[in-house]
C-alpha cells in the first residue's frame, strides 16, 4: 500500500546563528539540512520540534526573498522555548511546515499599507516588511506601527533603526511606559493613539494586525474610525495553541475554523462575529 | 491487544476499569467498566488517564544503593541482604523500637499485611504506620470511640435514596469525583444539599445552603447547630433512647453554644446556622459526608466526634440514605488501616495491647510479638529528628512532600542511620535514601484494595514491570524469609487466605469471591454477602456514644506578622505529591505550576496581578507560587495545593498534632505574602 | 446477494476473514459489557448492549506512537502491522462514526498515522435483532458486509466487492426473510436535530450553558467515549537519546486544552468549554463537513457522571 509522507515527521534544520533581541527574545537563523529553501510566504509559520519537548508554532520572521536561510524571533515562554534559547549554533532542530494561510499579498498591493504589530507580533510582520523592502515596486506607501511594553521590550531594534532611516518606509514605535533614564525617542502610549496621529490616505488603504489578544479590538475600532470600513480592509493574524499545524488536532479551533490551516491570517470579517475569536 | 479489569489506583471511590495493552506490551488506554456498581461506565479524568504514567522513562528499574554519596545500581540479592542486615544491626544495637516502617495506601491489602507482619514478627516492633495518619486518623479514632468502627457507615448507593446530603470539609467533585457526581445527581433528583466549607467549591454552587465558617471553627459551628436542633425539639428522641448513651452529659455540654457566640467564633451569621440546623434535622434521611477539612486539625478528633453526635442526635445511622461517611482518600487507605498498618492494632483493628489477640498472631506466625503500641508516623518523624528512630523502611510514600513542616521531615530523614525506600519513581524522599528498591506499579501486580465504602476488590496484573522492578509483595516475602519467617513465593491470593484466617471482618473474603463487584466488609463467613450498611441494629460497640466536645482554636492563627490563614489541599487533576500525575501528560498540562488562591479584595489591597509570582512565608519556611485571584477562597485566606515540589505547601504548614490521633494541622496556619 | 449463515458457516466466514486479517470480534467481559478483541475462535457475542469502547479507537487509539526521534534529527515511523484489521459486529452508529473519522483524517492533508491503521481494514456491520434484549438495530450498510439477525436466522449481505468475495459459496437466503424485522433506516433523534437548529440560529441563552457547565466535573469522559471526537495532544518521552513522540486523546472540556503559554485562554471558562463541546458537533461540523458531528450513539450520555451528555443536554435544551 502507499502511505503518503508523514504529516508529523519533522525535517532537520541547522541552527546557524543566534542573537539576543530583548532580554526575553532571541533571533534564530536556520537553514534546512538539505540546503533547500523553505518555500514559505510571509505570514506562515513552522512547527518547531525539539525531542523531549514536542513542538511549538513559530512564525517565520524573514522574507522568502532572502534565500534559503530563514529567521525566527522567539520569546522564552515555557519549556520548549526556554530549551531553544539554550541552543548554540551548530545544533540540529526539527521543523515541519511551512503551514497556514499567508498574508494575502495580492490584496495588499493596491494602496498604502498599515502594518501594525504589538509585542511578539512583529516577528511575522517582519517577513512581510522585508518582502515589501525587497519588492518596492509592488507596493504603495508602507507605514509600520509597533507597540511594546517598554523600550527594552522592542524586538528587532536593528531592523527598526534601518526601517526608520529608509525613505520608502514610515516606521514608528510606541511603548506603554518609558523609564526615566532612557534614550528612547519614540512615542509613548497605546497603539490606537499612535494610529490616530498618523497621516495617511485611507481610500485604498489596507491594514495588517498582529499582536497580543487585548490589542485587536481597540486598534480595529480606531482603524474603522479612520475610514477602514467594509470588507477586505483589515487582515489579522491570530494565535492559538497548536499541536499539529494541519487542521487535525483541534486545539486551535475558532468555532468552525482551524486557526492553523484556515488562518492564522484572516480577513477581519471572516472572524469578527465568531465567538472567542478576538 | 488485551484487556485487564482492575481497580482504579487513585482515590478511595473504588471505580473499576479495563486497561488496554497494545501489541508492544504497553498500556494504551483505559475504558470504564460499565457493569461495575461504582464506576457504572464512568470515570474521572485521573481514572481515564490511569495508564499514562506507567511507562514513564523515569520509572525505577534496578535496585540502587548509596556509595560515596551516589545512588548506584546493585543486584536484588545484595540489596535485600543489605536492607535486612542494616535494619537488624540497628535493632540489635538500639532495640527494635529504633526502627520505623511506613506502609502505603497505594499498596495492596496483602502488601500492607506483609509489611505489618515484617515489622511486628520480623523485626519485633509495633512501629508501623502509613499516610492514614495524615488523612483519617482522626476519623478512625473518633468513630471507634463513638460507634466502634472508624469506617464509612453507609454505601455509595445510599446517595440515590437520601433526602439530604451534608458535605463538610470535602471538595468531593475534585477529590472523589465519582462520589461528587452522585451528590450532584442527588441534588438534581430533588435531594437537599448543605455545604459547609470556607471555599466556594463546586458543590457549594449547587447547595441549598452554603456555610463558610472560618477554618478551624467547625466544632463551634456543629455544636451551635446541635444546640439549635435541641432548642427546636427536632432531635430523634426514640433513636437516642433506644440506641445511644451519654446523652445527658452531651446535652449539658451544648449549653453555651448559643447562636450569637457561635456566630462570633465562626464568622457565619446566626440565620444560616439556624437554617442549616432546621433543614438538616427535618430531613427524614440525611447523609453526612466529610474528609480532610474535618480531620486535619489539631482538634480533628473533636470535629469527628461532633459530626458523630450530629448524626446520632437526628437518628441518621444504620438506615439506607443516612450515616457518617468519611471519604477515604487513597484507593487503599481503608485497606492499609484494615490490614493493621497502624501502631496499635493488627489487621481488623485487633488491639496489640490485647493479650488474647497477641497470642493468636504469635501462634500463627511462630514468634513472640511486642506488647507496647508503636509510634505514629508523625511522632516517628519527631523521634527520628531527635535520634530515637535510627532506621526506616518506607514503602510507596513520599513524606518529604506530604507531611507537615518539610524542614523538620528533611532533618529527620537525613539524620537516620539507614533509610530504605521502595517506590516506582525517584521521589524526593527516595533521593535521601541509602537504598532504593524498584517496585511494580498497580498495573503490574495482583492484589486487593479496599475502597471507602469498605468494598474489597481485585487489582489485576496487566503488564510486566519495567526492568528488574518487582511487586512489593515479592520484596516483602524475600525480607520475611531473611527474618526467618515463611517466605515461599506464593502470591497475594495465599496472603489473602492468611488475612482471612486472622481477621474476623475479612474472614469470609477469598479471591474467588472477589470476582465481580467485590465484597463490603464486615464479611465474617464464607457465605456472608458483605455489609453495605454498618450499625443497622446495634453499633459495633453496642450503644452509640454521645461524646461531648468543646471548641478549641487552631494552634496557630493569623496575627499581625502573619496575617493570612493558609489552607492547603489538592486539585482535581493531581494526586498528592504529583509523582504519578505530574508524569501523565494531560494531568500535568492542566496544572504545571504551584499557585496560591487569593481573594480579589486581598489581591487588590496588595496590588497583585493574576499569575504574579509571590513569596509565601510561615514561621517554618517560605515558598514561591503564582497568584490565582479568585473568590473561591474567602478574604483573609490563602489556599495552596501541596502537589508541587517547586512550591511545596508543606514547607509552610504547621506540624501541631492532634493529641489523640497525631494528625497535623494541615488546614490552618498563619502566613504572610510578598511579591517576588 | 443475500446469504444465510448457519453457525458453522459463520465460523467458516470468520476463519476466512482471519486468514488475511487480524480479526476483532465482540467479546463479553466479566462485568457484562462487550469489547472488540482479537477473535479467540468460536462464535462471537453479537447480541447485547452497544460495544462499550468506541470502535474508532482501533484506528485512532487513546495513545499512539507517532514516531521515534533521535538526537541527530533522524525520524523513524512505526512499521504498519503486517496484516490489516477486520472489525466485526459494528452497528449503524459505529459505522457512521467511522465514516465521519475517515472523512476527517483522510481528507487532505491525509493523516498518515490514521491511514496506516485504517488502510485495507474490513468492516463487518451488524443489524437486526442484535440490540440489547433483542431490540432491533437499524440497517448497517456502510461496510464491506452486513450481518443481519432475523428470528432464528443469521443473514449476510455484501456491500462491497470484498464482502462479496468473502460470502462466495454460502447458501443464498430468501430475501423475504428480511420482512420479519423492521428495516427502516436509522434517523438522528428529533431532539438532536431540533437542538442543532436552535444552536445554528443562535437561540440558546448564555444562562443555559452556565447552568449545564456548573454540573460538569471535567472528567473528559464525553470526549473520550465519543467515536467522532478527534482532538489529540502530543507527548514526548525520552529514553536516553531516543524520544518517542506519541499522540493521545485530548478533551476540550479541560481548562488547558487551549490555554497558551502566556495564560491567555480562548476557552477559559467551563461555560465556554461546555458550549464548545456541543457547538462543535452541532454547528461547526455541519458547516465544515455538511453533517452533524454527533451520530447519536449515546456513549457520552453513558460516560457522563453528572447526566449532561449530548442527548440529555439536547433534550433539556429543546424542552426549554
Ligand atoms: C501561529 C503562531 C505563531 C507564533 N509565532 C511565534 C513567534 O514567532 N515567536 C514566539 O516567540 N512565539 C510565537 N508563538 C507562540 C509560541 O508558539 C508559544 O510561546 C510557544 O508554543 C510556547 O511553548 P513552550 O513549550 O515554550 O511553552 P509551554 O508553556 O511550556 O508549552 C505548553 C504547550 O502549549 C502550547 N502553547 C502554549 N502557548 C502557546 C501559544 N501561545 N501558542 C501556541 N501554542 C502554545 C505549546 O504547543 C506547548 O507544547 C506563535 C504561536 C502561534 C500559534
Ligand atoms: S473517582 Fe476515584 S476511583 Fe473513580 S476514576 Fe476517579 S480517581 Fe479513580
Ligand atoms: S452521542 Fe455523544 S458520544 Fe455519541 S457521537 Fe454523539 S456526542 Fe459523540
Ligand atoms: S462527561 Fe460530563 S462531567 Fe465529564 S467532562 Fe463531559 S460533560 Fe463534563
Ligand atoms: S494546530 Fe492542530 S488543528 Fe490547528
Amino acid at each position: 500500500m502507499t502511505i503518503p509522507a508523514s504529516l508529523y515527521a519533522p525535517r532537520p534544520c541547522r541552527l546557524l546563528e543566534t542573537s539576543d533581541l530583548t532580554p526575553q527574545e532571541k533571533l534564530f537563523r536556520l537553514q534546512l539540512a538539505d540546503d533547500t529553501s523553505l518555500g514559505h510566504q510571509p505570514g506562515q509559520f513552522i512547527q518547531l520540534s525539539l525531542p523531549g519537548l514536542t513542538e511549538a508554532p513559530i512564525s517565520i520572521a524573514s522574507s522568502p526573498t532572502r534565500g534559503p536561510v530563514f529567521e525566527l524571533g522567539v520569546r522564552r515562554a515555557g519549556r520548549l522555548t526556554s530549551a531553544l534559547h539554550q541552543l548554540a549554533p551548530g545544533a540540529t532542530i526539527g521543523i515541519r511546515g511551512p503551514f497556514g494561510r499567508p498574508f494575502q499579498l495580492d490584496a495588499l498591493r493596491s494602496g498604502p499599507l498599515l502594518l501594525i504589530a504589538g509585542g511578539c507580533g512583529l516577528a511575522p510582520l517582519r517577513s512581510l516588511i522585508q518582502y515589501c523592502q525587497d519588492r518596492p515596486e509592488e507596493f504603495g506607501a508602507v507605514h509600520i506601527l509597533y507597540g511594546a511594553r517598554s523600550p527594552a521590550d522592542l524586538m528587532f531594534k536593528d531592523d527598526l533603526a534601518v526601517w526608520q532611516r529608509s525613505d520608502r518606509l514610515d516606521c514608528r514605535t510606541t511603548v506603554d511606559r518609558t523609564p526615566a533614564a532612557s534614550c528612547y525617542d519614540g512615542d509613548t502610549g497605546l497603539l490606537p493613539e499612535l494610529l490616530s496621529r498618523l497621516d495617511f490616505d485611507p481610500t485604498d488603504c489596507r491594514a495588517v494586525l498582529v499582536g497580543p489578544p487585548p490589542m485587536y479590538r481597540p486598534v480595529i475600532a480606531e482603524l474603522r474610525r479612520l475610514g477602514l470600513d467594509g470588507d477586505r480592509r483589515i487582515m489579522l493574524s491570530l494565535e492559538r495553541q497548536m499541536r499539529c499545524g494541519v487542521g487535525k488536532c483541534g486545539h486551535c479551533s475558532i468555532e468552525h475554523l482551524s486557526c492553523c490551516s484556515d488562518g492564522p491570517v484572516f480577513w477581519l470579517e471572516e472572524v469578527e462575529n465568531l465567538r472567542g475569536a478576538l | 491487544m488485551k484487556t485487564t479489569l482492575t481497580t482504579c489506583p487513585w482515590c478511595g471511590t473504588g471505580c473499576n476499569f479495563y486497561l488496554f495493552t497494545d501489541e508492544r506490551g504497553q498500556l494504551s488506554g483505559v475504558e470504564p467498566a460499565a457493569g461495575h456498581p461504582v464506576s457504572r461506565g464512568q470515570l474521572c479524568l485521573k481514572g481515564w488517564n490511569a495508564h499514562a504514567f506507567v511507562a514513564h522513562p523515569e520509572r525505577l528499574t534496578v535496585p540502587l544503593y548509596r556509595r560515596q554519596g551516589e545512588l548506584v545500581p546493585c543486584d536484588w540479592n545484595s540489596a535485600l541482604d543489605l536492607l535486612h542486615e542494616r535494619l537488624s544491626a540497628i535493632a540489635e544495637r538500639h532495640g527494635p523500637d529504633s526502627l520505623m516502617f511506613l506502609a502505603s495506601a497505594k499498596a495492596s491489602n496483602e502488601e500492607n499485611f506483609l509489611l505489618m507482619k515484617l515489622a511486628r514478627a520480623g523485626f519485633g516492633t509495633n512501629n508501623i504506620d502509613h499516610c492514614a495518619r495524615l488523612c483519617h486518623s482522626s476519623t478512625v479514632f473518633g468513630l471507634a470511640e463513638t460507634l466502634g468502627s472508624g469506617a464509612m457507615t453507609n454505601s455509595l448507593d445510599c446517595f440515590e435514596q437520601t433526602d439530604l446530603v451534608l458535605v463538610i470539609g470535602s471538595n468531593t467533585t475534585e477529590q472523589h469525583p465519582l462520589i461528587g457526581s452522585r451528590i450532584l445527581q442527588a441534588k438534581q433528583r430533588g435531594a437537599d444539599l448543605i455545604v459547609i466549607d470556607s471555599r466556594t467549591i463546586r458543590l457549594a454552587r449547587h447547595a441549598d445552603l452554603h456555610l463558610r465558617p472560618r477554618n478551624g471553627t467547625d466544632v463551634a459551628l456543629l455544636c451551635g447547630i446541635m444546640r439549635q436542633i435541641l432548642a427546636d425539639g427536632l432531635e430523634d428522641r426514640d433513636f437516642i433512647a433506644a440506641r445511644c448513651e451519654n446523652f445527658a452529659a452531651f446535652e449539658t455540654s451544648l449549653r453555651d453554644c448559643t447562636p450569637e457566640r457561635v456566630a462570633a467564633i465562626t464568622g457565619e451569621p446566626e440565620e444560616q446556622l439556624v437554617a442549616a440546623a432546621r433543614r438538616f434535622a427535618r430531613a427524614e434521611k440525611a447523609m453526612i459526608v466529610f474528609a480532610m477539612g474535618i480531620t486535619q486539625h489539631s482538634h480533628g478528633v473533636d470535629n469527628v466526634r461532633a459530626l458523630s453526635n450530629l448524626a446520632l442526635l437526628t437518628g441518621n445511622l444504620g438506615r439506607p440514605g443516612t450515616g457518617i461517611n468519611p471519604l477515604r482518600g487513597q484507593n487503599n487507605v481503608q485497606g492499609a488501616c484494615d490490614m493493621g498498618a497502624l501502631p496499635d492494632v493488627y489487621s481488623g483493628y485487633q488491639k496489640v495491647s490485647d493479650p488474647a489477640v497477641r497470642k493468636k498472631f504469635a501462634a500463627a506466625w511462630g514468634v513472640d510479638l511486642p506488647e507496647q503500641p508503636g509510634l505514629m508516623a508523625t511522632h516517628a518523624m519527631e523521634a527520628a529528628a531527635e535520634g530515637r528512630i535510627r532506621g526506616m523502611l518506607i514503602m510507596g510514600e513520599n513524606p518529604l512532600l506530604s507531611e507537615a513542616n518539610q524542614g523538620l521531615i528533611r532533618q529527620a530523614l537525613q539524620k537516620l542511620e539507614f533509610l530504605a525506600v521502595i517506590d516506582i519513581f525517584p521521589t524526593e524522599t527516595a533521593q535521601l535514601a541509602d537504598l532504593v528498591l524498584p517496585a511494580a506499579c498497580y498495573a503490574e501486580r495482583d492484589g486487593s484494595y479496599t475502597s471507602t465504602e469498605r468494598r474489597v476488590q481485585r487489582g489485576r496484573k496487566a503488564i510486566e514491570p519495567p526492568g528488574e522492578a518487582r511487586a512489593d509483595w515479592q520484596i516483602l516475602r524475600a525480607l520475611l524469609g531473611r527474618c526467618g519467617l515463611q517466605a515461599d513465593d506464593t502470591g497475594p491470593e495465599q496472603t489473602m487466605m492468611e488475612i482471612s484466617t486472622l481477621t474476623p471482618s475479612y474472614a469470609g473474603i477469598s479471591y474467588p469471591r472477589l470476582e465481580g463487584a467485590g465484597l463490603q466488609w464486615p464479611c465474617p463467613e464464607a457465605e456472608h454477602p458483605g455489609t453495605p450498611i454498618l450499625h443497622v441494629e446495634n453499633c459495633s460497640r453496642g450503644k452509640a456514644r454521645f461524646s461531648p466536645v468543646t471548641y478549641r482554636p487552631s494552634a496557630e492563627v493569623p496575627d499581625t506578622d502573619y496575617p493570612f490563614l493558609l489552607n492547603t489541599g489538592r486539585t482535581g487533576v493531581h494526586w498528592h505529591t504529583g509523582s504519578m500525575t505530574r508524569r501523565s501528560h494531560l494531568l500535568d498540562r492542566e496544572e504545571r505550576e504551584p499557585y496560591v488562591e487569593i481573594h480579589p479584595q486581598d489581591a487588590a489591597r496588595h496590588q497583585l496581578k493574576e499569575r504574579q509570582p509571590l513569596q509565601i512565608s510561615s514561621r517554618r519556611g517560605s515558598i514561591e507560587a503564582l497568584a490565582r485571584i479568585t473568590d473561591r477562597v474567602p478574604a483573609g485566606q490563602l489556599f495552596i495545593p501541596f502537589h508541587f515540589v517547586e512550591g511545596a505547601a508543606n514547607a509552610l504548614t504547621n506540624n501541631a498534632l492532634d493529641p489523640e490521633s497525631g494528625i497535623p494541622e494541615f488546614k490552618v496556619c498563619a502566613v504572610r505574602l510578598q511579591p517576588c | 446477494m443475500l446469504k444465510q449463515l448457519a453457525e458453522k458457516d459463520l465460523l467458516r466466514l470468520l476463519e476466512r476473514i482471519a486468514t488475511r486479517r487480524r480479526l476483532l470480534t465482540p467479546q463479553r467481559q466479566s462485568d457484562g459489557s462487550r469489547l472488540l478483541l482479537p477473535w479467540p475462535g468460536g462464535l462471537p457475542e453479537l447480541v447485547g448492549t452497544p460495544l462499550q469502547r468506541k470502535p474508532t479507537e482501533i484506528f485512532f487509539p487513546q495513545l499512539e506512537l507517532l514516531m521515534e526521534l533521535d538526537n541527530s534529527g533522524d525520524v523513524r515511523l512505526p512499521v504498519p502491522a503486517d496484516k490489516p484489521v477486520a472489525l466485526l459486529g459494528l452497528d449503524h452508529f459505529d459505522l457512521a462514526a467511522i465514516a465521519f473519522l475517515d472523512r476527517f483524517f483522510l481528507s487532505r492533508p491525509t493523516d498518515d498515522a490514521y491511514l496506516r491503521r485504517r488502510h485495507d481494514a474490513l468492516l463487518v456491520g451488524l443489524s437486526g435483532l442484535a440490540g440489547p434484549q433483542g431490540a432491533t438495530l437499524p440497517p448497517a450498510e456502510t461496510c464491506d458486509l452486513e450481518l443481519i439477525l432475523v428470528p432464528d436466522k443469521l443473514l449476510a449481505r455484501p456491500h462491497a466487492k470484498l464482502g462479496e468475495e468473502l460470502l462466495a459459496g454460502f447458501t443464498a437466503a430468501d430475501p423475504t426473510a428480511l420482512r420479519a424485522i423492521d428495516r427502516s433506516p436509522a434517523e438522528r433523534p428529533a431532539t438532536l436535530l431540533a437542538a442543532a437548529r436552535l444552536l445554528q440560529e443562535d437561540q440558546v441563552p448564555e444562562a443555559f450553558w452556565e447552568e449545564i457547565a456548573a454540573r460538569c466535573i471535567a472528567c473528559g469522559g464525553c470526549n473520550f467515549a465519543c467515536p467522532t471526537c478527534n482532538c489529540f495532544g502530543v507527548q514526548d518521552r525520552t529514553f536516553g537519546n531516543r524520544t518517542e513522540r506519541s499522540r493521545l486523546w485530548d478533551s476540550c472540556q479541560l481548562d488547558a486544552f487551549m490555554r497558551e503559554a502566556g495564560g491567555h485562554n480562548p476557552l477559559g471558562t467551563e461555560t465556554l468549554r461546555t458550549r464548545r463541546r456541543v457547538y462543535h458537533k452541532l454547528v461547526a461540523d455541519p458547516l465544515r463537513w455538511g453533517e452533524l458531528g454527533c451520530v447519536a450513539c449515546g456513549r457520552c450520555d453513558r460516560a457522563c457522571p453528572t447526566g449532561i451528555g449530548m442527548l440529555a443536554l439536547c433534550e433539556d435544551l429543546v424542552r426549554r
